[in-house]
């Protein structure tokens, strides 16, 4: 890196990035979703702290959403229908048009990050990896809500994870994880394709 | 007659977009710190939510017993709202009665030596947390299969002797696991958990557990009223 010449001028300008409108979709849908199902959850979780029970360390007001337990219930028992649906419907959808295949972290991007010398090839798999592997993040968000939300119809679920209170830990890491991916995958973006990658996904 | 200009209408619709803009703003700024439409959004989602549970009820199907060992004394917390009714046991009568062919009332003697069931569940509380529980008493179906409903029945509700409320729905409480119980994990029931008589079920919510109860009424029809905590803003099936 420290001796390699300049990079040579580009001979062309790069495409510009192009989302489908389903993707677009889904982006808004998601991330406004998420944003009511975290803040509303947060009520939730200030009900009895999942770390300390009664008496533990709450989240302050700013962040909640629903003004009490009774309105964060009410928010996060609407909001997760339009976050699980829009997750299945656009599952459906990159299976279906395969690109599960195309847009996604695959066997090329790990072989770049492997042996590839290329940085802006590497930045760009571990871009494609990043927001490949936030969807069984998201996805096992919604498995342990439901597990919660209905322990007894789903009783196997709370089995799975051993008691109620791992299930609980499990589901409110979803929280710190989101936030985090949001920010790096934001970064990831801007130092991938600028601001002409990160306009594509939302207009 | 010169039909009125655009400009001369009180409102243009320009203007009536922009103004519906800014006070559709105040709005939600103004929703800020409040419970933010909470209500208003659980009135289009939760009949969606009660018929997804609904559906889910299974009303014959059993949940696991959990293993004794699972048993969690200390995590069951007492939760009332306003402290623990004193009952004499011994002058204590369970009322069943409403839209019934036969009404009746049983001392706590007569109760005991009803066919009872015991079960180890998971008590789950709306605040978040959990518990497991061996609860044992008498299956309320059996109770509600003795008063004999009239047809059209449909609810039942439960009166405590701290003036708590609440309402079921009638499958959920002919399901083979909603007990009005007397014993906690295998000992006699404390007065600060329900005795004499409370409801337990693993198919709801804790608070629609009812302690202290001292009267069973099957009704047709909900009425205004369907429990404490749901009068207050919490949803009334409370499935699980």
């Amino acid at each position: 890196m420290t001796s390699s010449p300049a990079p040579a001028k580009r001979s062309k300008a790069p495409p510009i990035p192009h989302q489908t409108i389903l993707a677009k979709v889904f982006h808004w849908v998601n991330i406004i979703s998420l944003l009511l199902m975290i803040t509303s959850g947060l009520q939730i979780y200030n009900a009895n702290p999942v770390f300390g029970g009664r008496g533990g360390w709450q989240f302050p007001t700013p962040f909640l959403l629903g003004g009490w337990l009774a309105g964060g219930r009410h928010w996060h028992f609407a909001a997760m229908w339009f976050f699980a649906l829009n997750l299945l419907w656009y599952g459906l959808y990159i299976l279906i048009s395969r690109r599960w295949q195309r847009r996604f972290a695959s066997a090329s991007d790990l072989k770049a990050l492997q042996t590839g010398r290329n940085p802006k090839r590497k930045a760009y798999a571990w871009h494609r990896l990043l927001y490949t592997a936030v969807i069984p993040i998201l996805l096992l968000a919604v498995l342990t809500g439901l597990g919660m939300y209905k322990p007894a119809q789903f009783h196997w679920i709370v089995d799975l994870f051993g008691s109620w209170q791992a299930l609980r830990v499990v589901h409110f890491i979803s929280v710190p994880t989101v936030l985090l991916f949001s920010l790096v995958h934001s970064l990831m973006a801007l130092r991938v394709g600028g601001l002409r990658l990160i306009n594509s996904i939302f207009w | 007659m010169e039909s009125p200009s655009i400009s001369d209408r009180l409102l243009s619709r320009r203007r009536l977009l922009q103004l519906s803009g800014l006070s559709g703003l105040g709005l939600v700024l103004g929703g800020c710190g409040t419970s933010l439409y909470s209500d208003q959004v659980n009135s289009v989602f939760e009949p969606l939510n009660q018929s997804v549970e609904e559906l889910l009820l299974n009303p014959q199907k059993l949940i696991p017993n959990l293993p004794l060992s699972a048993i969690e004394p200390e995590a069951l917390l007492i939760n009332s709202f306003q402290g623990t009714p004193k009952i004499d046991p011994q002058s204590y009568l369970l009322s069943v009665n409403g839209d019934v062919e036969r009404s009746f009332t049983l001392n706590l003697a007569e109760l005991q030596s009803m066919p009872s069931t015991s079960m180890v569940i998971r008590h789950v509380c709306v605040e978040g947390w959990a518990a497991v529980v061996q609860w044992g008493g008498v299956p309320l179906r059996d109770l509600i299969a003795l008063a004999k409903p009239k047809p059209g029945a449909k609810y039942v509700y439960f009166k405590s002797a701290d003036g708590y409320y609440e309402s079921w729905d009638l499958v959920s409480s002919m399901h083979p696991q909603t007990l009005m119980v007397y014993q906690k994990n295998g000992q006699p029931l404390s007065p600060e958990n329900g005795a004499p008589l409370r409801l337990a079920s693993p198919i709801k919510l804790g608070y629609k557990q009812s302690k202290w109860v001292t009267e069973i009424t099957l009704t047709k029809q909900l009425y205004p009223m369907t429990g404490y905590w749901e009068d207050k803003g919490y949803e009334w099936f409370a499935g699980l």
